[in-house]
């Protein structure tokens, strides 16, 4: 794997293990995710979310088929990260049916003629509302102001995933006042 | 040109070019942190 790598290398690296049947499907999260509908902003790491080939929805699914599979490909192990194409990715489980779903309900995209995929806006707000950090609060302030995400598609996938009173606490601490 | 025209701006650019500002992004912060100039946080605090 490249010294000087690219979030174009890295994903070729991915799309390479889905195509291998290491992963099943994939999507781009977080702030690299985000990127796609908003102006970019610095963030060291790229969150991909993958679902494995056979995958149960059992707790004790593990994420070492892949690690494994990128070691012997030179990735790099460090902390919570497997640096591929010297990019630090965090390979990351669905954690609940929302999560799943964004995975599903990616949007296909490309980076310099590497096909990918992207969370759509409305799930990245709401993996962010749920996740609930500060960085995730101004991300979803982000993506209202610049009008990036589809309110009523946002609304049912927020009843959806329960997330309907954390969203209504979040327009009263932030968007209260605002309008 | 204004900071929200700007940002509406740098949205509108398409996903490879993004990414592309990402990582010039990245690597200046990688820079930054290589070279050392940046305060190391003092062990007193001051009162």
């Amino acid at each position: 794997m490249a010294d000087n790598g690219s979030v174009k290398e890295t994903l070729e690296v991915i799309n390479n293990m889905q195509a291998e049947g290491v992963i099943r499907k994939y999507a781009i999260g977080g702030a690299v995710g985000a990127t796609f509908y908003l102006e970019p902003s610095a963030t060291v790491d790229l969150d991909v979310f993958i679902t494995l080939p056979g995958e149960s929805a059992g707790p004790l699914v593990s994420l070492a088929p892949v690690y494994e599979h990128l070691k012997a490909k030179g990735g790099r192990v460090q902390d919570e990260y497997i640096v591929i194409a010297n990019w630090p990715v965090q390979f990351l489980l669905p954690a609940n049916e929302l999560e799943r779903i964004a995975i599903a309900e990616a949007v296909e995209t490309e980076v310099e003629g590497v096909p990918t995929r992207v969370m759509s806006a409305e799930h990245l707000v709401a993996i962010a509302l749920r996740v609930g950090r500060a960085k995730d609060h101004s991300r979803i302030l982000q993506f209202l102001e610049q009008g990036a995400v589809h309110r009523e598609k946002l609304q049912d996938i927020l009843e959806q995933s329960g997330l309907t009173s954390k969203w209504r606490e979040f327009e009263r601490r932030f968007l209260e006042g605002s309008r | 040109m204004s900071k929200p025209k700007l940002r509406t701006r740098l949205a509108a650019l398409s996903f490879s070019e993004k990414v592309k500002i990402l990582e010039k992004l990245r690597e200046r912060s990688r820079a930054i942190a290589a070279c050392g100039l940046r305060q190391k946080p003092s062990r007193k605090r001051d009162v």
